[in-house]
């Protein structure tokens, strides 16, 4: 009886789940020119299958490799076009990517996850063809909070213990990286994110005025919106993201399952295009200078030259009197490294995701970032480009709480966080 | 009466919808021309609708609400510039719950808000039986379990084995997924 029921509950469910996509699919279909799959078998080559991709973009320092590859014309060698899309939110480029306005996009890595997961929205399979850069993100303080002695992690710790109030810390979506670099960084200071402080969204070119007001008290960002602080003289670097965990994953060339499907030539043309791009970026001081004016005028970041710069260039100041050259700037290909999408690095979003109580359960891990993460297509985009592979698909790093992830036990590994939600 | 929260950066078509809403017999709780201090705006607002436009950067922020409040979204309105027709599927899709296209007469405001409001809440009732019926597999999973622990711990048919999980359900006044849990909890304790 009881068995009945469930299965009856599954297939109402899925009927719902299938007409649905029916419709959808329909729609979609009538976008798709004729012949499109006849064209890919009779030319049995490795023509993209769709030569113009439009790519969306958020203005942040770390979409530099999408926009170079376009202006730079990478794209051309391999037999596509990319036009970057500047788009306004996180959930304009989520739904564009999902009804295909947009082909692919500059985007948080755990964004995707949270997507193919169904997080706090709409549920759709996508796909990881490659990480756009390591490092190069932050954590800002305001200047409110150095008055009153906090200028790091463990002193915010003490002011918050003391100094009671509500502590209202800024990151840039739900799912996303600097969701969890915030979090994590709180949490490895004995800080509850879900409990000792109030977490908001707010978007990165927001982020300064926001602060500006008093609305909060810190902030997890991209740059070059950290440096803009410091510029405006409102707040002060109290983390890079690159001393959390040095080279992390950070944004990533994310589509959907459907369109890799669809034009896996197209998929890998992109890949290999802007892995030149960040080549190109990572191959001298001067290239990099070339690269923060293009994306400092108005189509892009929008901001001003000099403030992207610097923390291209590694020299870092933190708004205290502190100067020093960061190895570990923002790279967008340093060898190849940066843009293998290894699996280890796609878990470890799922594991914050269920730290923090986005994932109410263990899902497969290893399932999942396998087929998101297209291993097979960004080995044979790699070669196209003439870039270094790496031996494995999992990396070990050590974060700043000390604790090492290395992608062998996720469930693990997620359950065994002291600070959680 | 519904209580209409209405974002509006551009600033250009807030006083066209406000006056469509009060026509249509609706409140506006409030019209945010910045997104400054939106997260506190819509607690303290606990406006019933939110209108904003497609290309608003604080989306994001109403993002971060759902997952916050998973009891409580509110059913959003996104109307946009121009309304092409991919992007209009797109919202749709992407679980927006109406798509309002510039240029829309004002008399249409009310039919549309709710629509709205009427496919929000089936969508919303959707996703308790989803899950629920997820629930329920999760705890007939329990429930195998527990009989498995029981059979080979007691030497137990399965029969037998499901009328001891129910008559310890029944004896505490518990279901019996929530007692085929406690079984499984306590049997990795001690076996």
């Amino acid at each position: 009886m009881d068995d009945k029921l469930i299965e009856t509950g599954i297939t109402r469910r899925d009927f719902l789940k299938n007409t649905s996509l029916a419709v959808g699919g329909a729609a979609l279909m009538s976008m798709v020119p004729p012949g499109v799959r006849s064209g890919a078998w009779a030319a049995g080559s490795d023509a993209p299958e769709k030569k113009e991709v439009r790519i969306g973009f958020i203005p942040l320092t770390d979409c530099s490799s999408v926009v170079m590859a376009a202006v730079n014309e990478f794209d051309r060698k391999h037999g596509i076009k990319i036009i970057p899309s500047k788009e306004a939110s996180w959930a304009a480029v989520r739904d564009k990517l999902v009804n295909g306005e947009l082909d692919a996009a500059h985007v948080l890595y755990g964004l995707v996850y949270g997507v193919h997961l169904g997080i706090g929205g709409p549920k759709k399979d996508m796909a990881v063809l490659m990480n756009l850069n390591h490092n190069g993100q932050a954590i800002t303080l305001s200047n409110q909070l150095k008055e009153k002695g906090a200028v790091d992690g463990p002193s915010l710790k003490k002011l918050i213990v003391t100094d009671k109030r509500e502590y209202t810390f800024a990151q840039t979506f739900p799912t996303g990286t600097h969701a969890m670099w915030l979090y994590y960084w709180l949490a490895a200071h004995d800080i509850n994110p879900m409990k000792d402080v109030k977490v908001i969204t707010v978007p990165p070119p927001q982020m300064v005025a926001n602060m500006r007001v008093g609305n909060m008290d810190g902030f997890c960002v991209g740059e070059p919106w950290n440096n803009r602080a410091i510029v405006d003289r409102i707040g002060f670097t109290g983390e890079t993201t690159q001393d959390i965990w040095t080279d992390h994953p950070e944004k990533v060339l994310g589509t959907t399952a459907d369109f890799v499907a669809r034009n896996p030539n197209t998929a890998r043309a992109m890949t290999a295009s802007i892995i030149e791009a960040g080549r190109w970026i990572d191959a001298s001081l001067a290239n990099r200078r070339k690269t923060a004016e293009t994306v400092a005028s108005k189509s892009y970041v929008n901001t001003d030259m000099d403030v992207i710069l610097e923390r291209m260039l590694g020299r870092y100041s933190n708004g205290l009197g502190k100067t020093w050259d960061d190895r570990n700037y923002m790279k967008f290909y340093n060898e190849g490294a940066v843009n293998f999408p290894y699996l280890s690095d796609g878990m470890w979003f799922l594991t914050q995701h269920k730290r923090w109580g986005l994932l109410k359960g263990d899902p497969d891990y290893l399932a999942v970032a396998k087929s998101i993460n297209r291993i097979d297509l960004y080995k044979q985009a790699a070669t196209a480009a003439g870039a270094a592979l790496p031996k494995g698909e999992m990396r070990s790093a050590k974060m700043i709480d000390g604790v090492v992830w290395d992608g062998k036990d996720p469930k693990k590994y997620a359950g065994g966080f002291k600070v959680h939600a | 009466m519904l209580s209409i929260l209405v974002i509006d950066e551009s600033r250009t078509r807030a006083a066209e919808i406000c006056a469509g809403l009060a026509l249509a017999g609706h409140q506006v709780a409030a019209v945010l021309s910045s997104a400054l201090d939106l997260a506190r705006q819509v607690e303290a607002i606990q406006p019933d609708v939110i209108l904003i436009e497609t290309d608003s950067p604080s989306r994001d922020t109403l993002e971060h609400l759902a997952t916050l409040y998973r009891d409580l979204p509110r059913p959003v309105i996104i109307f946009a510039q121009e309304g092409d027709a991919a992007s209009i599927r797109g919202a749709m899709k992407a679980g927006v719950a109406a798509y309002v296209v510039d240029g829309l007469e004002m008399a249409r405001l009310k039919p549309v808000i709710e629509v709205a409001v009427a496919r929000f809440e089936e969508n919303q009732a959707l996703r308790r039986e989803l899950a629920a019926a997820s629930k329920k597999l999760s705890e007939r999973k329990l429930v195998e379990r527990a009989k498995g622990l029981l059979m080979k711990a007691r030497g137990l048919d399965e029969e037998a084995a499901y009328a001891s999980l129910r008559k310890l359900a029944m004896d505490r006044g518990k279901p019996i997924g929530v007692m085929a849990r406690e079984v499984v909890d306590i049997a990795g304790i001690l076996l």
